[in-house]
């Protein structure tokens, strides 16, 4: 397993992806300080068009948009990141376990994980957004309890099949313990495994939230792409579409993309055998 | 129906390069006739099997003809080549099961061709699948099982009967026995025979070469996608006319052969074409790049003239020009500029005599570049006269010599030491064969210094310690100064082999070189000499009074007696089949059985008669009036009145 | 290597292992919708509908705390579930099963609707273009199918609703049919399926880029496999290589991938019906939420990963089907 650097970057998808990535991390990072105006500040105009002052115009509780909407992307951001990073460790950890020990280990593990693979995360998202209203980070965290399980298969797939690679079993031979050939063998082994996994896990969050905001389950106070998009929506009959709605689902199919292409060129990279080859039999 | 396949050329396209894999490869396929097409990776010759099927990639330019029964196939015209394929000529393709679909049962492989080539309804096409496999010793109860349930040989098997149920009448088999059971093999063998005798046409490509021999009626060698040799199969291994058809039946391991393998020095290289222009569309072959890794010391090949010039045992600078065409030789054809194999050494009616006592009668010898030759004899045979007088420090009273197709005396009386230069000798006893006033450095400069290489002496420091590191001594500028007889008598006999090699000869004299070392120095040394003869293409002569030692280093063996040549021939055929009495009578003390000899004196000088047939088991009455002469029997020569196959 | 009696015995038993660790997780997930109730604060239930736009009679609170009261434990929970009993809503003034059942059949032909053809699309179109890789043509769908796979399904839903619902008006923006319309036959038919159309499309152009390039992609590799040249050099007609061949081995990776990802794809689902306020069991959810009307709520949560969890269980059988492989492999 192993990721070709030059290969990576001249891959377009790849490169795509991680300038947007990068263009809404550092928008996440400085969304307050590039903000214009505090965006819960009610006291402009209602649903006002854009103008010198409100670049994107204001919403119908008297909000700056353009505030509105770097503050969501943070959010939004942030959400996908701690929940795919979650989900990554508990995959990780899942995957490297049962793959490694085997037996029981394994066959517990992998129930659970068929298990909780069944189980539709979004309504159980729902059920506690709608009866416990917790936090964003605990739902966040609640998400990652349901994505661990695809990357823990991906994980002791090739764990196994490491396990019993020549270069592992000479180690063992030579009197390796199990922590020295998980550090030195394993874990980097699969390196590019956890950036795929963490990116397809983190878009998938990154889509909850916004689902889960436009269903109206965080609190109202909370910006978020969903959200805006949703009340958005109800003024329809206005001339809203070019500043009030589009950005919102601008930024957030942008953000998704970005992602997506990252996970995309990747996996390209990763696996060869989907070049273009010419033939060589002998 | 014949194939014919007319000067194709195939090149694998990637951008602007490409990679020659086939070159101009003509081949006939004769009804009723098995052609093996031998080679190794890289040599194309499962290129060739596609191109027939039409089955290259896309990016694979196919030049030349390929023709069925004289129409030409048009490769590129899938419609065209769909109609032809399985019904007229069918393959068996390498990796076994992975031929197969995993998730179809093999009785519908068998019978899909039936289905959709023939137009056979599914119920009779199951029956005829059923019955082809069965043919092949498939029974019933496997015929609903998928691929991963069947066991290598079976798949083959069933890869075989497939191949043939819509009976085409051109059968191209890839690589049918490699990881075979013997069963398996055995039925392939049986497939083959069969499709032979009921008229098809059956190409057989693989580097199975014990097989080939046995199943083919005709053979033909690829090297980098060139034909290098078209021979009957039972000479491969007993009469190769080409330097690489040599080296490949050396390499591979027989119940025939008996020296150890050796491999061929250098390396195979991928053939490089780029697009030079648009002069007439033709692009011109171009650099030939070495595959990463290869050692250092076979050098480049240059662009044009033989491919195997740069691992050849015999090249010459002329080799390296022109193309080569393939020539008829002997019954076989050959391409090489040589006209095949040549003769390094050639003595004819060489007789020497000491004192009045005559030690080597009218020898006729050839040795062949590339070879080992064996000659071996007891105490007083004349072989170390012989190899002596071959070697050029001796010169014979009677008889001619040729070295490299030149007259030796001619050449001695012009200019000895660029004939000296040529050849290197080791003898039987090292340390003697070395001043005791020289360091190891001294001995094994001293040919630079005699010729006078090297300019000063780091240079020819660099010389001494590259040879001193081929026979594996050290190069520490310690041992340099050391003094021979300070060393173990194997260290003392390497150097003097790293002597012998300072300048680069062609032909290695070595005599007795291990008889005073012990066995696992004997050992050590033998297997030196081995590599060392792959390594530099060298050719050797190697006296010995051991069978037993000859046959683990020879390619063919000259038997000696009392100054004259009984019996050569291949080392496998000598040892397997001994025809002179008296070289069973070697083997068996060789084996350590004792077999009394007839009562009488040993060999004197001039008798007439054989010199043997005082000792002989088998003598006639006139083996003692009539001298018998070398002549050739059952794949060798043999001089007895009575030698027959032994009993 | 060989298959014996014995080994096609351990399929059948394997199938039936399945079953039943499935019907033990169907069981988990009714006994944790049992233990809600107990993981909420205090009294629930008056905490709940305070902040509810419904009011309830004290004679209705008590019967819903009765309800949750759980009497006859979990045995009794598991009969009431298995017997549609699944309690009343006040919100709606309807038996919960009601509800569900009235919503349901909008959300299969949705969705249903919406995988078969992303399926078939997909797939199809994989196969297709996998077999002309190179050409250019492909590489512009891949390109295409990759750009709308970033796309959520939030955002392409958004953007047809306003381009074609409520800005050219070419289809209707809300409901499954023209309420109080009285259609009979060809004609309602007609009208659901203009109404589906939008909320359709959206859910098919999130679904087929997945399909399209996971199919291309195992189709590619399956391509290069040896007993692919063993059927063109059959001289088999290209339809039945493509298809027979290797469509079949690439039809795999996809099966695998779809029970993987069902159970996040009604997400989207849930948002389209939204958008488009379908009444499906997703708008049932939203406004149950709304109205904190928690048999509702527990309900279709339930039910739905139910769901799922048959769906999973036919792959699983699916997927033994196709390959002999899994079939008798231990």
């Amino acid at each position: 397993m192993h990721i070709n650097r030059k290969e990576v970057l001249r891959d377009p998808w790849f490169v795509a992806g991680l300038c947007l990535a990068l263009a809404f991390g550092f928008v996440a990072l400085l969304g307050p300080a590039l903000a214009p105006y505090d965006p819960w500040n009610m006291g402009f105009e209602p649903i006002a068009s854009p103008d010198s002052r409100h670049l994107l115009g204001v919403n119908d509780g008297g909000q700056d948009i353009l505030s509105e909407l770097l503050y969501a992307v943070r959010n939004t951001v942030a959400f996908g990141l701690l929940s795919g990073l979650a989900a990554l460790g508990l995959g990780v950890a899942a995957g490297l376990a049962a793959g490694w020990y085997g037996g029981p280990v394994d066959a517990f593990l992998m129930r659970l994980a068929d298990v909780l693979l069944a189980v539709p995360a979004v309504m159980v998202l729902i059920l506690a957004a709608a009866l416990f209203r917790p936090e964003p980070w605990v739902l966040a965290l609640l998400l990652a309890v349901f994505a661990w399980p695809t990357i823990s298969k991906t994980i002791r797939a090739q764990t196994l099949s490491l396990r019993t690679s020549l270069h592992v079993k000479a180690a063992v031979r030579m009197g390796a313990s199990g922590r020295y050939i998980l550090r030195r063998h394993l874990l980097p082994e699969m390196f590019p495994l956890y950036l795929i996994g963490f990116a397809a896990k983190a878009r998938m969050a990154m889509f909850m939230e916004a689902s889960l905001a436009f269903l109206g389950l965080f609190d109202p106070s909370r910006k978020s792409l969903g959200m805006m998009i949703s009340y958005a929506l109800k003024f329809y009959y206005m001339d809203i579409w070019w500043h009030w709605l589009m950005p919102p689902v601008l930024c957030l199919s942008l953000l998704i993309m970005g992602v997506t292409f990252l996970a995309v060129g990747l996996e390209k990279v990763l696996d060869p055998r989907l070049r273009t080859v010419t033939g060589e039999p002998v | 129906m014949t194939l014919t396949v007319d000067r194709l050329r195939v090149i694998y396209r990637d951008g602007d390069h490409g990679i020659l894999a086939l070159d101009e490869v003509s081949l006939v396929l004769e009804p009723g006739r098995c052609l093996a097409l031998v080679g190794e990776s890289g040599s194309g010759k499962t290129t060739l099997g596609m191109a027939c099927m039409g089955l290259l990639p896309e990016s694979a330019e196919v030049r030349g003809r390929i023709l069925l029964s004289g129409q030409e196939l048009d490769t590129a015209d899938e419609a065209a080549m769909n109609r032809v394929r399985w019904s007229d000529l069918s393959m068996v393709f390498q990796n076994g099961a992975a031929n197969l679909n995993p998730l179809h049962r093999i009785v519908d492989q068998v019978a899909e061709p039936l289905i959709h080539q023939g137009n056979m309804g599914r119920r009779p096409a199951l029956d005829r699948a059923a019955e082809a496999l069965v043919s092949v010793g498939l029974e019933p109860h496997l015929h609903r099982r998928y691929p991963h349930q069947l066991s290598g040989g079976q798949v083959q098997r069933a890869l075989l009967a497939m191949a043939g149920v819509l009976d085409p009448a051109v059968l191209i088999l890839d690589e049918p026995t490699s990881a075979l059971d013997a069963l398996s093999k055995g039925i392939v063998a049986r497939v083959i025979r069969e499709a032979v005798a009921r008229g098809k046409a059956v190409l057989l490509i693989t580097h199975d070469l014990e097989f080939a021999v046995h199943q083919a009626d005709h053979m033909a060698v690829l090297y980098l996608g060139q034909v290098l040799e078209t021979l009957p199969p039972e000479d491969l291994l007993s009469r190769p006319l080409h330097p690489y058809t040599l080296a490949l039946g050396r390499s591979y391991p027989s119940m025939d052969t008996v020296r150890d393998l050796g491999g061929i020095r250098g390396d195979a290289f991928y053939r490089l074409v780029h697009r030079h222009g648009t002069e007439n569309g033709e692009h011109s072959v171009h650099s030939h790049i070495q595959i990463p890794g290869s050692s250092h010391r076979d050098g480049h090949a240059p662009p044009t003239g033989c491919l195997f010039q740069n691992r050849c045992t015999q090249a010459v600078p002329a080799c390296s020009s022109g193309r080569i065409p393939l020539e008829e030789v002997e019954g076989h054809g050959v391409r090489c500029l040589r006209h095949g194999i040549v003769n390094l050494m050639e003595l004819h009616n060489v007789t020497k005599a000491y004192d009045n006592v005559p030690a080597v009668k009218g020898v006729d010898l050839e040795i062949k570049a590339g070879e080992i030759l064996a000659l071996v004899g007891e105490t007083g045979s004349g072989k170390t006269t012989l190899a002596m007088t071959a070697a050029g420090a001796l010169r014979q009273d009677q008889g001619q010599r040729f070295f490299d197709g030149q007259d030796m005396d001619g050449w001695i009386a012009r200019d000895y030491r660029s004939l000296a230069r040529r050849v290197g000798v080791i003898y039987q006893n090292p340390s003697e064969s070395v001043s005791h006033r020289f360091t190891v450095f001294d001995a094994v400069a001293e040919p630079l210094r005699i010729h006078g290489f090297g300019k000063n002496r780091s240079e020819r420091t660099d010389q001494v310690r590259r040879v001193l590191s081929d026979v594996h001594l050290s190069t520490d500028p310690a041992f340099l100064e050391r003094y021979p007889h300070e060393l173990n008598m194997g260290a003392i006999q390497r150097v003097c082999l790293a002597r012998a090699l300072v300048l680069s000869p062609v032909f290695l004299a070595a005599d007795e070189p291990t008889s005073s070392l012990d066995p696992s120095v004997q050992a050590k040394v033998m297997k030196l000499l081995l590599e060392l003869q792959t390594e530099r293409g060298l050719t050797m002569l190697f006296v010995t009074h051991d069978i037993g030692l000859a046959r683990k280093i020879s390619d063919r063996i000259a038997v000696m007696l009392a100054g004259r040549i009984v019996e050569l021939g291949p080392a496998s055929a000598i040892m397997k089949d001994p025809r002179h009495p008296y070289t069973r009578l070697l083997l068996e003390s060789a084996s350590g059985r004792h077999v009394e000899p007839r009562i009488g004196e040993s060999d004197a000088g001039d008798v007439d008669g054989c010199a043997f047939a005082p000792r002989c088991p088998s003598r006639l009455d006139r083996c003692l009036t009539e001298r018998p002469l070398l002549q050739p029997q059952s794949g060798r020569k043999v001089a007895c009145h009575a030698s027959g196959p032994a009993e | 290597m060989k298959a014996t009696g014995g080994r096609e015995m351990t399929g059948k038993r394997r199938g039936v292992g399945t079953v039943i660790s499935f019907a033990l997780a169907a069981l988990v997930m009714i006994y944790l919708s049992y233990q809600v109730p107990r993981l909420l604060p205090g009294d629930f239930v008056t905490a709940m509908y305070a902040s509810s736009q419904v009011t309830l009679t004290a004679e209705e609170a008590a019967d819903l705390r009765a309800y949750y009261a759980q009497e006859g434990g979990f045995g009794g929970y598991l009969a009431r579930v298995l017997t549609l009993d699944w309690g009343y809503s006040y919100a709606f003034l309807t038996p919960v099963s009601e509800l569900f059942f009235e919503a349901l059949p909008w959300t299969l032909l949705l969705l249903g609707t919406a995988h078969l053809l992303s399926m078939a699309a997909g797939f199809v179109g994989g196969v297709e273009a996998a077999w002309r890789h190179g050409r250019v043509a492909e590489k512009g769908l891949v390109g295409g199918m990759t750009l709308l796979e970033g796309m959520p399904e939030i955002s392409t839903g958004v953007i047809l609703l306003f381009v074609f619902a409520l800005n050219l008006n070419w289809f209707p923006a809300v409901g499954a049919e023209t309420a109080y319309a009285d259609l009979g036959g060809i004609d309602r038919l007609g009208n659901i399926l203009h109404h589906l159309a939008l909320p359709l499309t959206t859910l098919i152009l999130a679904y087929v880029p997945g399909n399209f390039l996971l199919t291309r992609n195992s189709m590619i590799l399956v391509l290069r496999a040896p007993f692919i040249q063993t059927a063109r050099a059959k001289g088999l007609p290209p339809i039945r290589i493509r298809y027979a061949h290797a469509a079949r081995n690439a039809l795999l990776p996809l099966a695998t991938r779809f029970g993987l990802r069902l159970a996040f794809m009604i997400t989207g689902a849930l948002v389209i019906e939204r958008i488009y306020a379908y009444p499906g069991l997703g708008t049932l959810l939203f406004n149950a939420i709304q109205a904190r009307d928690l048999p509702v709520i527990q309900s279709v949560v339930l039910m739905s990963s139910i769901g799922v969890l048959g769906v999973i269980l036919c792959l699983e059988a699916a997927y033994r089907l196709i390959d002999p492989r899994i079939r008798n492999a231990h």
